[in-house]
C-alpha cells in the first residue's frame, strides 16, 4: 500500500490531498479523466464521471492507463467493483464510429453487431439512420449528426466522430504579441481544444478567455461565427481581437440587434441568434452564410435551448465553448458535451490566482438582521414574494450605502435583481444605474468612464453579470440576486477579479438577511465559489453602520 | 430363510477395529448417537437419511462406480465391476467398501437393499433386466429406423412411450419381436439392461474419470489480489457497520412472513450505495451474526450484540461474521424474485440443504488453485465432479460473488486472507494489512470536512451525528448542514461543544461559516417546545388560573401552567370535569375547535372488541370416524384374544423374519409395546424396513404405519395363529 496523495471513494469521487508531495503530479495525471468538482483549500474533489471517462478516450488514454494512475496514487486499495466499472465504460466509447464514406456519406460503423443492433433499436436512433449497408456499416441521414451524436449519448454508447471538419472559407489571422505575450495556460488551452477538434475551455473569470479564442482563430486560420451575451459583449471582443491579432476593422463584423454586418469575423449575440418574427427564427441564416471554419461560443454556460438545436446542425464545424463556470443550473451538461464538444481544458480558479494572473479576492458575507417592522411583513409575505421582501428591504439598502461610502476611493459596483431597488440605491448614492433599458451607448459611456476612474461607483442590473471587462472595479456590493444561482455569484466576482495595476486584492461583499430565504439562497450562491477554495468571511451589518 | 439383511451386520462384526473406526470416521452421523449393537449400526447405516448424505459426500468417481454396482445383478465379482467401469475403479472399491457403501460376500461384493432403492430402479439410465435369454448376435442385423429407436434408449431414460403395443410400427415391432426391446405396459417399451450395456460398448457411463478437469482461468499477481481483497473487507465492514445504523435510525417493518419489504431492501441498497442482491446479502450476514434482529413489535432492528461487535478489531469483526457465512446453510444469491415469488433477505425461505457443502468445495478448488481467477463454467464443471448429488452451478456462482464481496477473494482469486482463513490459521493478518485509523478531519470552507482515512470508531459516531456523510470509501466527507447540527443538538450536545470537538479533531482551522452555522442553529434551536398532554384547562381570568393551581384539593391533578392562561394534566378530560365541578369550579368542556361541548359525553372503550370463545356443544362424530372406532376395537379384540400365540423373539431374528415376510409378501403379527409400555399385538402387511423402522399396513386402521423394531418383541405368521378364523370372526 502506497502512501499516495488521492483517496479512491467507493462513489467513483476521487480525494486529492493537495498538501502531499506527489499531488501536483497526481493531479496532471488524474486530470486527463476525471472532473474537477471542487477545490476548496485541503481536498480537492474529482469524479469519474462516464462523460469524463469517455472523454479520456477521446484524447487517446486507455482503460489500462487511468487504473494504473489510480492504482499508483492511491493511498488505499482501490475497490475492484469501480476498477471493473471504468473498464466497462471506457469500452463502450468508440465501438460506434462516425465516419465520412465516398459514396454514402455519414455513416455509423461498429464492429460489434450486438451494439450496432442495440441502438437501432432505440426509438429516438431508429428514424436517424438509412439504409443498413452490411452487419456493421448503418447510413445516416445527412444533417442528424449533432442530434444522432446526442441520442448515443443518452444510450450510453457514446459515438466517435471521425466524419472531420470542414475547412471554412481561408482567413489571415494570427495574434500580435507586441506588448503584450500569451500566457502558458491560454496557449495550452488553446491547443487542448485545436487537437480535439471542438471542445470546451474551462478559465475562471479575468483568466482571459478572449485570448484563449484569439489564439484558437490562430490555429485555424478561417472566417469565425463568435457568438456572446450582449452587444457590451460583443464590442468588446472586437476591441480585444484588434488588439491582440493582426486583424484589422473591416474584417470583424458585429451582428446584433443594432447592426446586421456579416464579415470574415462576426461577432453575434445569443439575444438576435434566438429572435423569432411570426415563429420563425429569423437570423438562423447567418450559420451558412459564410462557409466558416470555427464557430466561438462564449459563456456557453448560458448558451440558450434554441441555439443548442442550430448547434446540433453545424457538426462540421469546428465548435470552441468559452466559459467560467461548467454549471448549469438546467442540468444541460450532456448537451454541451455532445453537440459543441468534451472539456478540453480546466484549471482551478485559485492556481491562476497564485500565478497572479486573477486578483486575490476577500468575499465577505454581511449578515444584516431586519427590523421588527420588516421581519413581520417578511413572514406575512405570499412564499413567491418572500425573497423579495427581504433582499430589497430597507435596511438592507441603508447597509449597502454605508458600505459604498466607505469604499469612497475605490471603485465600486453595486449589483442587484430588482430594478426599484437599483433605482433607490442609485438615488440615494447619486450615481449612475445601468439596466436593461439603458442604452447601448449610454451604457458604453459609462463604462468608459467608470474603467478611467471619473465614475467611481457605478449601480448595475444583471445586465452587467457577464463579459463585461472593468479591470479597475475592486469592490462588488451584492445586494439581491437571481435565487440561489451559482453560476451568477461566481459570474459577479469574476467582474473585480482583473488583476489591478498596483497588485491590490479585490472585495466581494454579497449582503444577506439574517433569517430569511436569502440566507437559503446565499448559502447555495456560494457553493461553486468555496468549492473553488473562496472562504467567505461573515460579518454583522452592524459593525459597518458603526465604523459610518 | 434369507441370510441377505443378516449379512450386512455380521459382514460389519467382522470388519476390523480399524476400519469400523474408518466407517465412523466416513460417515459421522453414524455416531451420533452411538449405535448399540451391531444389527443398530447396520439399520443405521443403511437408513435412507444416512445413505443420502453418504452418497452426498460422494465425488463423481465414486458416485458412478455405486451406480455401476447397482446395475449390476448380485452378488458381483471386482472384475465384474471393473468391466462395466474402468481400471482405475480397482483404488476406489477400498474406500467405498470402508463407507458401508458396499459389503463383501466372500469373494464377492453386495449393496445394502436400501441404497438401490435410492439409486433408482434405472441406476445410470438402464432399464429392468431381461426376463428372457437373448441372444447377442441378433443385434447385427438391426434395421437402420429400428437402430435410431435404440440410440435413442440407449443412453437412457431406457423407456420409451408407443400409442399401442398392438400397432407397434415397423422400427419398434421390430425390436419387439426380436426381444431388444420388452413391453413393460400397453404404452410403455424398455430397453433391457444387458442389451443397453452392449450397446454402450460394455460400460455404463459414457465417461468415467477419477480426477476433476483442470481449472480453467486467468492468472494474477498475489500483491494485486491482497490489495483487492484488502478493499473488499474494509468495504463489507463498513457496508454491515452502515446496515446496522441505517436500521437503527429508520428501522423497517418486518413483513407478515418475516424478512424484509422489497421496498426497504431498495432503500438501503440505495443507502449503502449497492445493487439489491449484495444488500440482500450484507442484511443476511449481519443476521447470521446476531447484529440485528427482527423484534417483537415487528421492527427490524440492531441487536446490542452489534455494539460489541464494533469495539471489535477489524479481523475479530471480520472473522465473526466470515466463519458463519462459511457454515450458514442460508442462501442470500435466492433473495429476490423467484417466479412470482419473492425471498425476502431475514426470512424463511432461504434455508437450501448442500448449500454449505457446495460453499466450500467451490472455495476449497479456489484454494487448490492460487493466483488463478477462475473461468466460471470450469470452476463449476469441478464442484460439479466433487459433490455430483448436490451440484448447483448457481449456488458456485453466488458463493464466488459472496467470497468476493467478503474479501476472501480479491479480483476473483483466493487472497492471503482467504487461504489463512480457511486453512484456520491463528492470525490472518488483516489489521496490519488494513489502513490504520485516523484520528483527525480535516475541515474546509465549503462546510464540508474530509476525514482522510477510516475514523476512530468514537469519533466516526461523534461526526456521523452532527454531519451527513457525502461521500464513503476508504476516506469519509462529510457535509455540515443546518439540518445535520440540528440533529446534532437533539442528540443532546450544546453549539458550544459541537465547535470544542470540531477545532480539536480538525488539523485545519474551523472556517468562520461554519461556526455561524451552528451558533446559529444552536440559537433557533428549542424556541420551540412540543409536550404531549391529556387535557388542558385554559381561563382568561389569569388570577383564577392561579387559584386552581395553588388549590391544595387539586393538587393530586398535577396541573402544570404551560402559559399564564393555561394548565396542563395527563388526567382524563371527564376526570377533571368532574373534579373541578366537586371542588366548586364551573368547568365546561370543548372540543378540538374551541367549541363548547354541552351534550352528555358518550363515553367508549378504547381498545379493540374482544369478545369470548364460544365453547359449543358435543357435535355427533362423522360416519367414517365411528366406522374406523369400531374396526379399531375389533383388530385389538382380535390380537389381544391370540395375544399368548405370539412368541418371543430375538433383535436378530425378528429383522430376518420380518424381512423374509417382507419378501414373500406374507400379513404377520407382531406384540409391540407402545410408547407407555403397554404391550399389545398388532396384525400387519410388513412393507418395508428403514432406519430401524418397519413401515407396515396396520389391519386395525387400515393405514401405514412405522414400528420401531428394537419395541418389537415377537413376530409371527398371522396365519399360524389365526387357525380358526371363523372362531374369531364374531
Amino acid at each position: 500500500m502506497s502512501d499516495g496523495p488521492l483517496i479512491v471513494q467507493s462513489d467513483k469521487t476521487l480525494l486529492l490531498d493537495i498538501d502531499h508531495i506527489l499531488s501536483d503530479e497526481c493531479r496532471r495525471s488524474i486530470a486527463s479523466f476525471a472532473e474537477l468538482e471542487k477545490s476548496p483549500e485541503h481536498i480537492h474533489t474529482y469524479r469519474l464521471t462516464p462523460l469524463g471517462l469517455w472523454n479520456a478516450r477521446a484524447s487517446g488514454h486507455d482503460a489500462e492507463e487511468v487504473i494504473d494512475i489510480l492504482i499508483k496514487y492511491s493511498r488505499y486499495a482501490v475497490p475492484h467493483a469501480l476498477l471493473v466499472d471504468i473498464a466497462e465504460t471506457m469500452s463502450r466509447y468508440g465501438r460506434l464510429r462516425l465516419e465520412a464514406h465516398p459514396v454514402h456519406g455519414l455513416i455509423l460503423v461498429s464492429n460489434d453487431a450486438a451494439v450496432l443492433k442495440e441502438v437501432t433499436r432505440g426509438k429516438k436512433v431508429a428514424p436517424m439512420l438509412g439504409k443498413q449497408l452490411d452487419d456493421e456499416t448503418i447510413v445516416v441521414h445527412p444533417g442528424q449528426r449533432g442530434f444522432l451524436k446526442q441520442a448515443l449519448l443518452k444510450l450510453g454508447w457514446p459515438a466517435e466522430d471521425f466524419a472531420g471538419y470542414v475547412d471554412g472559407e481561408h482567413h489571415e489571422i494570427s495574434l500580435r504579441q507586441d506588448g503584450w505575450k500569451i500566457r502558458k495556460y491560454q496557449e495550452l488551452a488553446a491547443e487542448g481544444f485545436w487537437h480535439g477538434g471542438s471542445g470546451v475551455v474551462v478559465l475562471p473569470c479575468g483568466a482571459g478567455k478572449t485570448i484563449v479564442g484569439a489564439a484558437a482563430m490562430a490555429h485555424a486560420k478561417a472566417t469565425t461565427l463568435i457568438l456572446v451575451t450582449n452587444t457590451v459583449a460583443a464590442r468588446q471582443w472586437r476591441e480585444e481581437l484588434l488588439r491582440r491579432t493582426d486583424l484589422n476593422e473591416d474584417d470583424i463584423g458585429e451582428y446584433s440587434g443594432a447592426k446586421k454586418e456579416i464579415r470574415p469575423i462576426t461577432i453575434a449575440t445569443y439575444q438576435v441568434m434566438t429572435t423569432r418574427k411570426k415563429g420563425v427564427y429569423a437570423h438562423l441564416d447567418l450559420f451558412d452564410a459564410i462557409d466558416w471554419g470555427l464557430i466561438i461560443y462564449d459563456e456557453v454556460h448560458l448558451l440558450p435551448a434554441p441555439i443548442f438545436r442550430f448547434t446540433a446542425d453545424i457538426q462540421s464545424r469546428r465548435r470552441l465553448g468559452l466559459t467560467a463556470t461548467l454549471v448549469r443550473e438546467d442540468g444541460m451538461e450532456g448537451e454541451v458535451f455532445s453537440l459543441i464538444g468534451p472539456k478540453r481544458f480546466d484549471v482551478p480558479w485559485k492556481e491562476i490566482e497564485a500565478q497572479g494572473y486573477i486578483a486575490p479576492a476577500d468575499c465577505v458575507e454581511v449578515r444584516i438582521t431586519l427590523t421588527d417592522a420588516e421581519r413581520l411583513n417578511y413572514a406575512t409575505a405570499e412564499q413567491e414574494d418572500r425573497y423579495r421582501f427581504c433582499s430589497t428591504s430597507q435596511t438592507k439598502k441603508d447597509v449597502a450605502v454605508a458600505l459604498a461610502k466607505q469604499h469612497a476611493n475605490d471603485q465600486v459596483l453595486v449589483i442587484g435583481q430588482y430594478i426599484d431597488q437599483l433605482d433607490q440605491l442609485s438615488e440615494a448614492l447619486s450615481v449612475p444605474v445601468i439596466k436593461g433599458d439603458t442604452p447601448i451607448k449610454e451604457r458604453e459611456r459609462l463604462y468608459a468612464l467608470f474603467r478611467t476612474g471619473e465614475i467611481k461607483c457605478l449601480v448595475v442590473s444583471k445586465v452587467a453579470n457577464f463579459s463585461i471587462d472593468l479591470p479597475e472595479a475592486t469592490i462588488a456590493i451584492q445586494v439581491s440576486g437571481t435565487f440561489g444561482s451559482r453560476q451568477e455569484e461566481a459570474q459577479r466576482l469574476g467582474r473585480i477579479l482583473r488583476p489591478k495595476a498596483d497588485g491590490r486584492g479585490a472585495r466581494f461583499y454579497s449582503l444577506v438577511a439574517r433569517d430569511t430565504i436569502d440566507q437559503d439562497f446565499a448559502q447555495n450562491r456560494q457553493r461553486f465559489l468555496a468549492e473553488q477554495g473562496y472562504a467567505y468571511r461573515i460579518i454583522d451589518a452592524d459593525e459597518i453602520i458603526k465604523k459610518n | 430363510m434369507s441370510t441377505v439383511a443378516i449379512t450386512f451386520a455380521d459382514e460389519l462384526r467382522s470388519r476390523s477395529d480399524e476400519d469400523l473406526a474408518s466407517i465412523f470416521r466416513l460417515r459421522p452421523d453414524l455416531v451420533t448417537p452411538v449405535p448399540n449393537d451391531f444389527s443398530a449400526l447396520s439399520a443405521r447405516a443403511t437408513s435412507t437419511p444416512s445413505l443420502v448424505r453418504a452418497l452426498d459426500s460422494l465425488n463423481l468417481w465414486h458416485y458412478q462406480i455405486i451406480e455401476a454396482a447397482c446395475a449390476l445383478p448380485e452378488p458381483f465379482k471386482k472384475s465384474e465391476l471393473v468391466a462395466v467401469t474402468s481400471e482405475e475403479t480397482t483404488f476406489a472399491l477400498e474406500h467405498l467398501w470402508q463407507m458401508g457403501l458396499l459389503y463383501k460376500e466372500g469373494n464377492n461384493y453386495r449393496t445394502p437393499t436400501n441404497l438401490k432403492l435410492l439409486i433408482g430402479e434405472e441406476p445410470a439410465g438402464l432399464g429392468p433386466f431381461s426376463v428372457k435369454n437373448f441372444d447377442f448376435g441378433s443385434l447385427k442385423d438391426i434395421p437402420k429406423t429400428s437402430q435410431e429407436v435404440l440410440e435413442k434408449l440407449t443412453w437412457g431414460p431406457p423407456r420409451g412411450q408407443i400409442a399401442n403395443i398392438k400397432k407397434p410400427g415397423n422400427a419398434i415391432g421390430w425390436l419387439l419381436d426380436n426381444n431388444v426391446l420388452v413391453p413393460l405396459d400397453s404404452h410403455t417399451v424398455a430397453l433391457p439392461r444387458e442389451i443397453a450395456i452392449k450397446l454402450r460398448g460394455g460400460k455404463i457411463h459414457k465417461e468415467i474419470s477419477s480426477k476433476p478437469a483442470d481449472l480453467v482461468g486467468k492468472k494474477v499477481v498475489q500483491k494485486q489480489i491482497d490489495l483487492a481483497a484488502i478493499a473488499n473487507i474494509s468495504t463489507i465492514l463498513r457496508w454491515c457497520e452502515e446496515f446496522l445504523h441505517n436500521l437503527s435510525d429508520e428501522p423497517p417493518t418486518a413483513l407478515r412472513t418475516g424478512g424484509i419489504g422489497v421496498r426497504d431492501l431498495k432503500r438501503i441498497a440505495e443507502h449503502l450505495g449497492v445493487d439489491e442482491t449484495c444488500a440482500g446479502f450484507v442484511a443476511e450476514l449481519c443476521y447470521l451474526g446476531g447484529l440485528v434482529v427482527i423484534d417483537s413489535d415487528d421492527q427490524i432492528l440492531p441487536t446490542s450484540a452489534f455494539d460489541i461487535w464494533l469495539t471489535k478489531t477489524a479481523e475479530e469483526r471480520w472473522y465473526s461474521l466470515v466463519v458463519l457465512w462459511l457454515d450458514t446453510s442460508r442462501v442470500s444469491g435466492l433473495i429476490g424474485k423467484v417466479g412470482d415469488k419473492s425471498i425476502a433477505p431475514l426470512g424463511p425461505e432461504l434455508d437450501r440443504a448442500g448449500a454449505c457443502l457446495i460453499r466450500r468445495t467451490t472455495l476449497k478448488v479456489l484454494s487448490e488453485n492460487q493466483q488463478i481467477c477462475p473461468d466460471i463454467k470450469s470452476i463449476q464443471e469441478i464442484v460439479k465432479w466433487w459433490n455430483p448429488q448436490r451440484a448447483n452451478s448457481d449456488f458456485v456462482e453466488w458463493s464466488l460473488r459472496e467470497a468476493e464481496w467478503l474479501g476472501i477473494t480479491g479480483q476473483g482469486v483466493v487472497s492471503t486472507f482467504g487461504i489463512k482463513l480457511l486453512s484456520e490459521a491463528e492470525d490472518l493478518g488483516i489489521e496490519s494489512a488494513l489502513p490504520k485509523p485516523v484520528d483527525h478531519i480535516l475541515i474546509q470552507a465549503d462546510n464540508s470536512a474530509v476525514a482522510p482515512g477510516p475514523l476512530l470508531p468514537e469519533l466516526a459516531s461523534e461526526m456521523g451525528t452532527i454531519a451527513d456523510i457525502e461521500s464513503r470509501g476508504g476516506a469519509t466527507v462529510y457535509r455540515f448542514s443546518e439540518a445535520s447540527i440540528r440533529r446534532g443538538l437533539d442528540h443532546g450536545k450544546t453549539g458550544d461543544q459541537i465547535k470544542t470537538f470540531l477545532s480539536k479533531t480538525s488539523k485545519t482551522p474551523m472556517p468562520q461559516p461554519l461556526e455561524y452555522l451552528i451558533a446559529d442553529v444552536a440559537k433557533r434551536h428549542g424556541r420551540l417546545r412540543v409536550g404531549s398532554a391529556h387535557t388542558y384547562i385554559r381561563c382568561e381570568d389569569e388570577g383564577l388560573v392561579q387559584q386552581i393551581l395553588h388549590d391544595k384539593k387539586c393538587e393530586h391533578l398535577r396541573l402544570r401552567k404551560i402559559a399564564p392562561q393555561v394548565l396542563v394534566t395527563d388526567f382524563e378530560l371527564n376526570e377533571v370535569i368532574i373534579e373541578l365541578r366537586e371542588y366548586g369550579y364551573l368547568p365546561a368542556a370543548e372540543n378540538a375547535g374551541g367549541v363548547l361541548l354541552s351534550q352528555p359525553n358518550l363515553r367508549r372503550s378504547k381498545s379493540r372488541p374482544k369478545p369470548p370463545r364460544i365453547i359449543s356443544e358435543f357435535t355427533a362424530p362423522k360416519e367414517v370416524i365411528v366406522l374406523a372406532a369400531v374396526k379399531s376395537i375389533r383388530t385389538g379384540e382380535r390380537s389381544r384374544k391370540v395375544e399368548p400365540i405370539v412368541p418371543g423373539t430375538s433383535s436378530n431374528e425378528t429383522l430376518a423374519l420380518i424381512n423374509q415376510y417382507i419378501a414373500e409378501g406374507k400379513t404377520l403379527m407382531i406384540s409391540y409395546a407402545d410408547n407407555n409400555g403397554g404391550v399389545s399385538n398388532r396384525i400387519i402387511d410388513p412393507i418395508s424396513i428403514s432406519l430401524g423402522t418397519l413401515t407396515a399396513r396396520d389391519e386395525a386402521s387400515d393405514e401405514i404405519v412405522q414400528f420401531r423394531i428394537p419395541r418389537i418383541n415377537g413376530v409371527a405368521p398371522a396365519l399360524t395363529i389365526l387357525e380358526n378364523k371363523a372362531d374369531l370372526d364374531l
